[in-house]
């Protein structure tokens, strides 16, 4: 009874070791990302997975000590709300219990279970006699899940989440088709969290990026919708875009670009190095990096862009990726991923940058033994990844630009369509 | 502590609660009935499944100032999970579950009255309950949030009931915004009802918990 328990991935025969055996539901496997119902016995197979995800602040199986307890991490999540991404980590210690670490953008929350439920009036909840203020009720989707849990986690679990305030404590409700749960969050210091575990330098504390967030709000509620103002609302909606359009390109201003190149060795450890120098010209001007990589197959480099300003040495950092897979499986041949990206800095102050790049390139499923060959290419230099980055101010977002205009043109689109049938 | 032997493969088989009628040997998984100083084998009960559970037999808890002792085990299985039941009695002669979930402890004793409010009489009758019926049990009103079918999937020491795999039970749990629990359970012996709280470990003051090995007991529970 005191052996820990092992199991076998059906999907990619690795073997894994379940650290709260007895409570551990479900497990996605640390090599490939399969997501296994490991309640009983006899391990099944819930949903296959290529690839797992590694950009995660703490690795599973750390250990840590806070509140005077050691704690180990059994999972990992990725969860998202709208524009917003964090990550969650579940903590467990036998003698006691669960507890949560939520990191976003370097700040961090520890989190306890409530058994004594708060009281809800609304937009207010009282909980042990105090008052806490209804913050935001949005769906939070998980879009990623590693290591252990409790409960029949997976990619795409949808919850309804509702944040309730009270200075640097929070109370969040979560709830799903099956039940609600109470979580206390308080605010930990990120110096305290990397003092107990092992945080992976990208996720230590970084100075908060202002968000777009106002604009897309304004021109979203602008339109009329009663029914009969249909050819209103289409050109209400072509005006709305084009103002978009115009007030997009003028906040994106003058374009002026650097060009600079990196070689990485696959399965080394990450380097830093300088990828040009750009101006930002106005107040504020969005910044977007290019990259375009040679054609690798079955890696993926990881991008730690930071802009460094020349008068304050302050920096302005952001994430990019590029990965590309190749293999066959029952469907036949398969590849996924990009050998290019582009990363775009919402908003950058006024002044001169030198753009750096922390690289680190990896093979997937394991990075390649030094001086091996690769079957698949033997004559190709396999042991490094060339990249060609371009930096340049005044990035325009077509992505914003196009979901501007998916929302603003569906509801006119979906009348017509729906009279049309009728 | 009286002592008898298995009559399976004769090795000791204490007594823990000379007041419960069957008892799991813990070398050979044979399930003994005890009956005025004889014992009886009635089958084998599944291996207790690996788990990291703190608790073990002999581990005791504080209630009110008198000590409850862990005798018994069962684990039960349901479609999404299992769970443990220990077993508790204490100095006094109340009888106790301890139920594990989630890292979490429901610790319960026999509340029969309930099983008067017609919502719960029904149940007994063996119709089905409906999650959110909502029931006053010892001045508290309590929610049905949680119904499982469960299997017997192992046990060890002394239990109430015969645990080999075919035994089923269907299990009710009924919560409060305060903490409370009420835990109804329907099995092929009737229905019974206990009533106490969710804590975590801590807050049940335990003692003698078991060594896990490759963890330190926390300071406050050492």
């Amino acid at each position: 009874m005191t052996q820990p328990r092992a199991v076998t991935c059906p999907s990619c025969g690795g073997s894994i070791e379940i650290r709260a055996a007895g409570y551990t539901v479900t497990l996605a496997c640390r090599y490939c990302g399969s997501v296994l119902n490991v309640a009983h016995e006899d391990v099944r197979l819930i949903k296959a997975y290529r690839r797992v995800a590694k950009d995660f602040a703490i690795a599973l199986g750390t250990r840590g000590t806070l509140f005077d307890v050691e704690w180990e991490v059994l999972g990992a999540m990725r969860r998202r709300s709208g524009s917003a991404v964090w990550q969650e980590f579940l903590l467990f210690n036998p003698y006691a219990g669960y507890r949560w670490l939520v990191e976003a953008e370097g700040e961090w929350q520890f989190g306890t279970m409530l058994l004594d439920r708060p009281e809800d009036d609304g937009l207010s909840v009282t909980w042990r006699g105090q008052s806490f203020a209804l913050d935001e009720d949005v769906q939070i989707e998980t879009t990623t899940v590693l290591g252990e849990f409790y409960w029949r986690a997976g990619r795409g679990d949808k919850v309804q989440g509702a944040t309730f305030m009270r200075g640097r404590e929070a109370l969040s409700r979560e709830t799903s088709a099956d039940e609600v749960t109470w979580t206390q969050l308080i605010a930990v210091s990120a110096e305290w969290i990397s003092d107990a575990f092992v945080v992976k330098q990208k996720h230590r504390s970084r100075p908060p990026r202002l968000r777009g967030q106002g604009l897309k709000q304004g021109f979203i509620k602008a339109p009329t919708m009663d029914e009969g103002d249909l050819p209103a609302m289409l050109l209400m909606a072509l005006a709305a875009l084009l103002m978009i359009m115009a007030v997009q390109t003028f906040l994106s201003g003058p374009q002026v670009c650097a060009d600079g190149r990196a070689t990485v060795e696959v399965g080394a450890p990450t380097s830093t190095q300088p990828i040009g120098t750009i101006e930002v010209r106005r107040p504020w001007q969005f910044v977007t990096i290019a990259v375009d990589s040679d054609s690798f197959h079955n890696r993926w480099v990881d991008l730690d862009y930071s802009l460094v300003n020349r008068k304050t040495q302050q920096s302005i950092d952001a994430y990019g990726i590029v990965e590309f897979y190749t293999g066959t499986d029952s469907d036949g041949p398969w590849s996924e991923g990009s050998h290019h990206t582009d990363t775009l800095f919402s908003s950058v102050p006024q002044g001169t940058y030198d753009v750096f790049v922390d690289v680190g390139a990896h093979g997937w499923p394991s990075d390649p033994q030094p001086g091996s060959i690769d079957p698949a290419n033997p004559w190709g230099n396999t042991d490094t990844v060339a990249l060609w980055f371009r930096s340049c101010t005044g990035g325009f977002s077509w992505g914003m630009f196009w979901l501007m205009a998916a929302l603003l043109f569906s509801v006119p689109v979906i009348i017509v369509w729906w009279r049309h049938e009728g | 502590m009286e002592s008898l032997t298995c009559p399976s493969c004769g090795a000791a088989l204490p007594v823990r609660d000379p007041g419960l009628p069957y008892s799991t040997c813990a070398y050979c998984q044979t399930l003994v009935r005890r009956a005025a100083g004889s014992v009886e084998a009635v089958g084998t009960v599944a291996a207790l499944p690996a788990d990291v559970s703190p608790i073990q037999i002999g581990t005791t808890l504080d209630r009110g100032g008198i000590a409850a002792t862990v005798v018994g085990r069962v684990r039960w299985g349901w479609s999404d999970g299992s769970w443990n039941e220990w077993f508790l009695r204490a100095a006094d002669g109340r009888a106790f579950w301890l139920g594990e979930a989630m890292g979490m402890f429901m610790l319960t004793s026999a509340y029969p009255a309930v099983l008067a409010v017609p919502a719960v009489r029904n149940f007994a009758d063996g119709n089905p309950m409906a999650r959110d019926c909502t029931v006053k049990a010892g001045g508290k009103w309590l929610t049905a949030t949680d119904i499982k079918e469960a299997a017997c999937l192992g046990s060890e020491g002394d239990l109430p009931f015969p645990t080999l795999p075919s035994w089923t039970m269907t299990n009710v749990d009924f919560r409060n915004a305060a903490g409370d629990a009420l835990s109804v359970q329907r099995d092929a012996d009737g229905t019974t009802a206990w009533l106490g709280e969710w804590s975590d470990l801590a807050g049940l003051k335990p003692g003698n918990l078991r060594q896990i090995e490759g963890w330190t007991k926390p300071g406050a529970l050492a």
